[in-house]
């Protein structure tokens, strides 16, 4: 590969990352894209599509097409399974030290043919890493950190059963050094915690399940739900504002209420008999006309105003939850075969690392602060920019729409610093869509 | 069988295609036995140099013949070929087609994986043998920018795309930008007045638009008289209105009741005029009708003020949307300095008495009725569009959408980026957004403004869709329907290149056959339906839309669930809503079972109502086979998301099912 003039180094793949890059290679700059995960997507690449009647308008379709997108794009290198060890600026500058694990399964030799996952004797700790997302080639990688051979050096069954010999374990993480004009922070968010709030059982109560699992479930079709031969599912509660509005996080996450009622309202279109009640303390506005959207909501199912208190297991498998009726401040009992905990949007866990690496001020829940309240993808060091969730919660089209601002500043900051790659060639975009 | 012109077939063959039970070899055959063809086997992990020489060793000179790139996962393994051949050998896309043999492998048997691999191949050299391919040209554009609005999200835009040395009309019904903003917009406001490239036009109205993207007519009309503007792009973004919601609590207007920006404005006033007193305060927030993190914000604003001077201050409120950066805190905070804050489900019994407003409720936490008795009462607002809204949106194709907004929710709509190319609707266009919201949009905004026009010129498909000039009769079919506005007329209908975006709705729709859609033709459709393998059975036709089915159906074929008919085909359109009633009448000629046709889920559509317009075709389909006998199960119309592989699978699955039945009905019925 040619050496790469004046590029911009995206940190985080998910879809403000993937819009960033997108934006900025269109733009004719050339992109070096860094995921920490072995696959790109982020975490909107697990939501499921919650269209009922009509599109929910949740954009959770959108990362597939920025995908087919990605990989088509030009000037771009992509590298999974790294993190940004280093960084310092020099003569405008940045010199950042990328740590990475190169890919064990060799993309132009594997055939997904599935062999090395479903014989993998560290499968459960989850040594071989699957995505369902198609646009990917390989779909499978082998994860230093959970595999035998770099634990204990005793296993290479997946080497030698690949039927094309497409494994090479011998790879070693090595460390790349890259000089980049600009740094686009996308590293995204991390979904809130809830052990934190014991008395919401999950971890132990059987039943108790967080929103984003319940979407990842969701993603793989909507019959994972409804396990065949199973107990049927006929009652089922959310819970709101599971890690957020509360002392620990004194903010609100802004995505959840719309989710769960979006997925209350999915399970509710494809199983009318099936009870879907919320617990919220308020619900916040989703889409352009909150009120009719609110008002089918509550057409459909239950909602209560109230935090329950407990919830705990039956003899029954079932999950009791009490909580205090507001009218009459009686404390009810409930009921419920599944219970969704609405887990909020927490700040990134490597963001006190990369904040002190780059000399970025933190906000008090740990996102990165912008530079000021109306310049929301610059930050206080020139050259480094924000994109995505990496700021503080935001839905899918906000992440988009605020990532492509972010590709426009730095695109501005480059221009004013660095001299521009030629034209991009806009055939390449057609590629995309060849048959 | 023959191909219309000869057909260069590149096989991406290498050790791993020989895994399993697949004979590659023999395939490869199979193909070069085919007359108008010629084979080429590439090895797609070669550097790249070694692959060129071997493809200009095996393309012919001169006329470039359609490509056929046959492989697993073509797409990825062969991209480097794909690229090679698109920007070396100047390949039009067009004339490219992939086939993934994966599509293949699925079947359990190496007999059944050669059949389906053989149709494959023998489908999309047809298909591409057939096409005639759109030509790219260049088209100037005009590199200047009307911005309409007085919003600050219009002044960010402007600004933006005057820093790029865009020239730029700022216009505006009002008379003038605010003289004192917001503290932290003043830089805004100064550079925006600073700017040379930026040209001012105050009590302006448009009158009309006309043209496309990179070459709008604008007709203004100003004090000084009609003008005529010539434009690139246009960025809408008129600010909100806010009208005071006392008729949503029921009240009438009166001395004692304020609206949010009335106490706003009072409080601003220095000295403070205390008429009425603003002794004790009682704010009413989203307890009737909608309300918005920005009504929050505004109330708590004055609220702390008021607390600041020692006011009481009650809050009764419905539902807190704090749905925003620092609403929560600012809530905890203006509790923390005294706000009575009351979260109620119903609004209060409003009394107006000689020396105040009395406001009677159930307390929540009390479980009792309380009454307060509050100097003023502050309602909130409510949040339209600015009133030459739905002018504009009569006059752009966009819209309308609900409170007098332009732009409707649509998730391929982001980023300012409407149906129709070069047109653009910022903040607070299509919605309640906050500043920072807005002004974010309005860079994202720039940045698609730049793309657009940027060096003058812009390279696109010419002439994907053409109108038949004799057969045209000008029934304006395709301009009412067009949902890119990229239809005009002279004495027949004209189709603006650069506003196609391709979805090919008017080629479906014109009663007259006078469109033609060159990248998915009808002759090429009639040609792979006539073209289809007979051994496969049971024959299933599936027509997908390239945005959300196909995508799906690439990621289904590659999940271990399940096993697609032997006889399941399917089609790639543009949009759902180019389904022709020819297409889904053809197939069941060439002994189709049933016929699928697969859409975007309504309001998803990138051409806002392809879904429909398929959904009504298909309808139409099932009356046929009514009348011809058939049952009207044979036909299915389904919606699907992109990211919804196994929902197509188990609709597919179910699908068939109910096929099987309907055809063992007919077999009962006639006896062998």
């Amino acid at each position: 590969m040619k050496p790469l003039e004046n590029p911009v180094l995206v940190l985080g793949g998910g879809i403000a990352g993937i819009t960033a890059t997108l934006e900025l290679t269109r733009l004719g700059h050339t992109v070096i894209l860094a995921e920490k995960g072995p696959f790109l997507g982020g975490r909107a690449a697990h939501f499921t599509c919650k269209a009922t009647d009509t599109c929910q308008k949740c954009g959770a379709c959108l990362v597939e097409q920025c995908l087919l997108d990605l990989f088509a794009a030009p000037r771009l290198k992509i590298e999974t399974q790294s993190q940004l060890i280093a960084c310092r600026r020099e003569n405008g500058r940045f010199r950042c030290t990328l740590k990475g694990q190169p890919l064990l399964v060799d993309p132009k030799r594997c055939i997904n043919c599935s062999l090395c996952a479903s014989e993998c004797p560290a499968a459960e700790a989850g040594a071989v890493m699957t995505t369902s997302q198609v646009p990917h080639h390989p779909r499978y990688a082998i994860l230093p950190e959970h595999c035998l051979h770099f634990l204990e050096g005793s296993c290479r069954v997946c080497a030698d059963l690949c039927p094309t010999g497409a494994i090479d374990l011998n790879q070693r993480e090595r460390e790349l050094d890259l000089t980049v004009a600009a740094v686009v922070l996308a590293t995204g968010y991390q979904p809130a915690d809830p052990r934190e709030l014991s008395h919401y059982g999950y971890g132990y109560v059987p039943g108790v399940i967080t929103g984003v699992e319940l979407e990842n479930l969701l993603r793989h079709g909507f019959e994972q739900l409804f396990p065949g031969g199973g107990r049927q599912l006929s009652r089922v509660a959310f819970i709101q504002c599971v890690g957020s509005r509360n002392h620990r996080h004194p903010y609100c996450s802004r995505v959840c209420c719309a989710y769960t009622l979006r997925l209350a309202r999915l399970i509710k279109h494809r199983r009318p008999d099936c009870q879907v009640t919320t617990f919220y303390m308020d619900l916040q506005n989703v889409g352009q006309t909150p009120g009719k959207f609110l008002a089918a909501v509550q057409e459909e199912i239950t909602t209560i105003r109230a935090l329950p208190g407990i919830v705990a297991g039956t003899a029954g498998g079932t999950v009791k939850v009490r909580y205090v009726e507001e009218s009459t401040g009686q404390a009810l009992f409930e009921e419920f075969d599944l219970v969704v905990l609405a887990v909020g949007m927490g700040a990134g866990q490597d963001n006190r690392t990369l904040g002190s690496m780059l000399r970025l001020e933190l906000t008090p829940e740990r996102f990165f602060q912008p530079a000021d309240a109306e310049e929301r993808a610059t930050t206080g060091q020139p050259g480094v920019f924000l994109a995505g969730a990496a700021l503080g919660p935001l839905s899918i089209p906000e992440s988009i729409a605020q990532a492509t601002a972010a590709a426009w500043r730095v695109h501005r900051y480059l221009e004013g610093t660095c001299r521009r790659a030629p034209d991009p060639e806009q055939i390449r975009e057609q590629v995309g869509a060849g048959h | 069988m023959k191909f219309a012109q000869l057909v260069e077939i590149i096989f991406l063959y290498s050790f791993e295609t020989d895994v399993g039970w697949f004979d590659f070899p023999e395939l490869a055959l199979w193909t070069a036995g085919l007359s108008q063809t010629r084979v080429l086997a590439l090895d797609p992990a070669l550097p790249e140099l070694e692959q060129e020489e071997r493809l200009r060793a095996f393309l012919l000179k001169g006329k470039r013949h359609p490509v056929v790139l046959v492989g697993l996962d073509p797409l990825w393994r062969g991209r480097a070929t794909i690229n090679l051949l698109l920007e070396k050998f100047r390949l039009n896309p067009g004339l490219l087609a992939l086939v993934d043999l994966y599509e293949a492998l699925q079947y359990p048997h190496a007999k059944y994986v050669l059949i389906k691999a053989q149709e494959l191949i023998y489908l999309a050299a047809t298909r591409v043998a057939q096409a005639h391919p759109t030509e790219f040209q260049d088209f100037p554009m005009n590199s200047r920018v009307l911005v309409w609005g007085d919003s600050w999200a219009a002044c960010q835009a402007a600004l933006e795309l005057a820093q790029q040395d865009h020239e730029v009309i700022l216009a505006a019904p009002g008379s003038a930008l605010p003289e004192t903003p917001p503290p932290d917009l003043m830089p805004l406001l100064n550079q925006v007045q600073a700017q040379a490239l930026i040209q001012p036009l105050w009590e302006a109205s448009i009158m009309d638009l006309a043209g496309g993207a990179g070459n709008f007519t604008v007709q203004i009309k100003t004090g000084a008289g009609l003008r005529e503007e010539r434009v690139g792009a246009v960025i809408l973004a008129p600010e909100f209105r806010l009208t005071a919601n006392f008729a949503g609590y029921g009240l009438s207007p009166q001395p004692r009741l304020l609206s949010q920006t009335q106490l706003e404005s009072l409080l601003l006033s220095e000295p403070e005029t205390d008429h009425p007193p603003l002794g004790v305060a009682a704010f009413l927030l989203g307890l009737a009708g909608d309300t918005c993190p920005q009504s929050l914000r505004r109330a708590l604003g004055a609220a702390s003020r008021l607390l600041s001077r020692n006011r009481q201050v009650h809050l009764f409120l419905g539902q807190a949307q704090v749905a925003a950066p620092g609403l929560e805190e600012a809530l905890e905070n203006a509790l923390a300095a005294g706000l009575f804050l009351y979260k109620l489900q119903e609004t209060p019994e409003i009394v107006p008495e000689k020396d105040g407003i009395k406001l009677g409720f159930r307390d929540p936490i009390l479980l009792r009725p309380l009454e307060i008795r509050a100097d003023v009462v502050v309602v909130e607002e409510n949040y339209y569009g600015a009133p030459e809204n739905q002018f504009l949106s009569l006059l752009t194709q966009i819209g309308p959408a609900p409170s007098r907004f332009l732009q409707g929710e649509n998730v391929h709509h982001l980023a300012g980026v409407t149906n129709r190319r070069g047109i653009f609707v910022v903040g607070p266009g299509h919605g309640v957004l906050e500043l920072p919201e807005s002004l974010t949009e309005a860079k994202a905004t720039a940045l698609e403004v730049s793309k657009l026009l940027d060096r003058g010129h812009r390279r696109g498909p010419k002439a994907e869709a053409t109108v038949d000039r004799g057969r045209c009769v000008l029934c304006l079919t395709c301009y009412r329907l067009c949902p890119h506005g990229a239809i005009t007329w002279d004495n027949r209908a004209l189709i603006r290149d650069l506003d196609c975006q391709g979805c090919g709705l008017c080629a479906s729709e014109c009663p007259n056959n006078a469109i033609h859609f060159s990248s998915y033709s009808d002759e090429q459709m009639f040609a792979e339906l006539e073209n289809l393998d007979p051994r496969l059975h049971p024959r299933i036709i599936a027509f997908m839309c390239r945005n959300s089915a196909w995508i799906a159906y690439q990621a289904a074929l590659k999940l271990e669930q399940g096993v697609l008919p032997l006889g399941f085909t399917a089609f790639k359109l543009p949009c759902a809503g180019k389904i022709d009633l020819d297409f889904i009448l053809k197939a069941f000629t060439m002994g189709a079972a049933g016929v699928l046709v697969l859409a975007c889920h309504p309001e998803n559509c990138r051409s806002h109502r392809g879904n429909l317009h398929a959904h009504w075709r298909t309808e139409q389909a099932q009356a046929l086979l009514v009348e011809a006998g058939l049952h009207p199960g044979r036909v299915l119309f389904q919606t699907l998301a992109a990211n919804s592989p196994s929902d197509l699978l188990k609709e597919i699955d179910q699908w068939c099912t109910q096929l099987r039945e309907i055809e063992e009905a007919v077999t009962k019925k006639v006896p062998a």
